[in-house]
């Protein structure tokens, strides 16, 4: 997890494979962040949780919207971008660790009513995201594609 | 000389694995060999010896004292974690190298083999298995193909991500269907050349276990979950992505629950960061 009020900053979260990459970004104050998550749920290993909190998509993200509003951001001007999610082939069910990545997020924005402005989520391909904080220009490789500009 | 001969004669061309690698190998599992006999093969390879320094002291053992010598570094790691270091040291020049077929930068598919090694190496002592060097070293050296295969997955590139995309095969069956060979068979041919044993190729060959799953050995599964996690995990990941196959029932034959694998993912993340400190070092 990253957040910066330096405009000459540049984030980067590469590979996300079955994580997520959640990118913010509020263009008045210029601040930003990315937040790369593993899994959903921290019930999983308290003790690593708090050790390390954000290695999971519910102890996360709440430390990572906070971590950007102590240096300025709005939530009502923010930015929010949600990538990643990948599964492999046949993955169905519990083991469909993206999908369920996927679900948290939306199950902690719909409670915290975040809307999302962008999402490129899912399917078999590998993910890397950049953002640059100067001006908020966010950046998407997705693997056998051209980077787009998002 | 047809497109398969020429893939297999190109990987004439790979930096042999060093003997001591294939000496180390044998040590290890033979119940009677001593640390004498450990070091005086890997003292033989100078080169393998200093590489093998560098990962001792990297943060991933957080060692209070600089090793400077092989003989420390048997005392202090203990033999069978020294003689994995030997096969890592080993392996380096190989993999460390871009492969701009899979898109993967310099240091991409050495991140990801020394990655699936160590997470087999878990799964193996969890499992409680003997021969945990044995499946490091498959896990370590299952993608070897891939750095031959390449250049061929470069120039086919359009057409085996659109077999792909549209219809629906997996990465290494679209490799198969365009070249008319795969990286883990390709991994099995150049296994065999560096004669690896019959049960090192086949894991080799077998590790997206595309031949009957349901039966595979439990050294196979290993290797094949771990490189699913690493996967998962996107520790790098290139171009190929996610698009391999998913075999549930082989978390069951290995009595993995979901939540075990999740608490495996977990794991190895927290050491992540010094995993990454030792494969810089080399």
């Amino acid at each position: 997890m990253k957040v910066s009020n330096d405009i000459n900053a540049n984030l980067v979260t590469y590979s996300l494979g079955s994580c997520i990459g959640m990118v913010i970004y509020d263009p008045v104050a210029h601040v930003g962040g990315i937040f790369h998550f593993m899994l959903p749920e921290s019930k999983l290993d308290a003790e690593k949780a708090r050790k390390n909190p954000f290695m999971f998509a519910d102890s996360g993200t709440p430390r990572f919207f906070k971590t950007a509003y102590e240096l300025g951001a709005k939530k009502q001007r923010m930015r929010v971008i949600v990538v990643g999610g990948a599964e492999v082939l046949d993955q169905k069910g519990f083991f469909n660790i993206g999908k369920r990545n996927h679900m948290a997020v939306r199950q902690i924005f719909w409670k915290n009513k975040v809307l999302v402005d962008y999402e490129d989520v899912g399917g078999n391909v590998n993910r890397t995201i950049r953002l640059a904080i100067k001006d908020g220009q966010t950046r998407l490789k997705v693997s056998g594609r051209e980077e787009i500009t998002i | 000389m047809n497109d398969i001969d020429a893939i297999i004669k190109k990987a004439d061309k790979l930096r042999p694995i060093p003997q001591v690698a294939n000496k180390v190998m044998l040590i290890v599992q033979d119940p009677d060999s001593s640390i004498k006999d450990l070091s005086e093969v890997i003292l033989y390879d100078q080169a393998v010896t200093a590489n093998l320094l560098k990962i001792c002291n990297s943060a991933y053992f957080g060692l209070r004292r600089e090793i400077d010598s092989l003989h420390q570094a048997i005392v202090f790691l203990g033999m069978d974690q020294v003689a994995d270091l030997v096969l890592l040291a080993s392996a380096a020049g190989n993999f460390k190298i871009q492969q701009k077929g899979y898109d993967l930068r310099e240091n991409d598919l050495w991140r990801y083999s020394v990655s699936s090694a160590l997470i087999a190496r878990d799964l193996a002592e969890m499992k409680g298995l003997k021969n945990n060097h044995f499946i490091f070293t498959a896990a370590l050296l299952k993608d070897i193909g891939k750095v031959v295969m390449s250049q061929y997955v470069s120039d086919s590139f359009d057409k085996i991500i659109m077999l792909v995309s549209k219809d629906g095969l997996s990465f290494r069956e679209a490799e198969k269907e365009v070249t008319g060979l795969d990286h883990a068979e390709l991994g099995g041919l150049i296994a065999k050349k560096w004669k690896f044993s019959d049960n090192m190729v086949n894991i080799i060959r077998n590790h997206h276990l595309s031949e009957k799953p349901a039966d595979s050995d439990i050294e196979t599964s290993i290797v094949y979950l771990a490189d699913i996690i690493c996967m998962m995990m996107g520790i790098g990941v290139g171009s190929d992505g996610l698009a391999y196959r998913f075999y549930p029932d082989v978390l069951d034959s290995l009595g993995f629950s979901e939540t075990d694998f999740q608490q495996i993912m977990v794991n190895f993340s927290v050491k992540f960061q010094k995993v990454e400190d030792m494969i810089n070092k080399v």
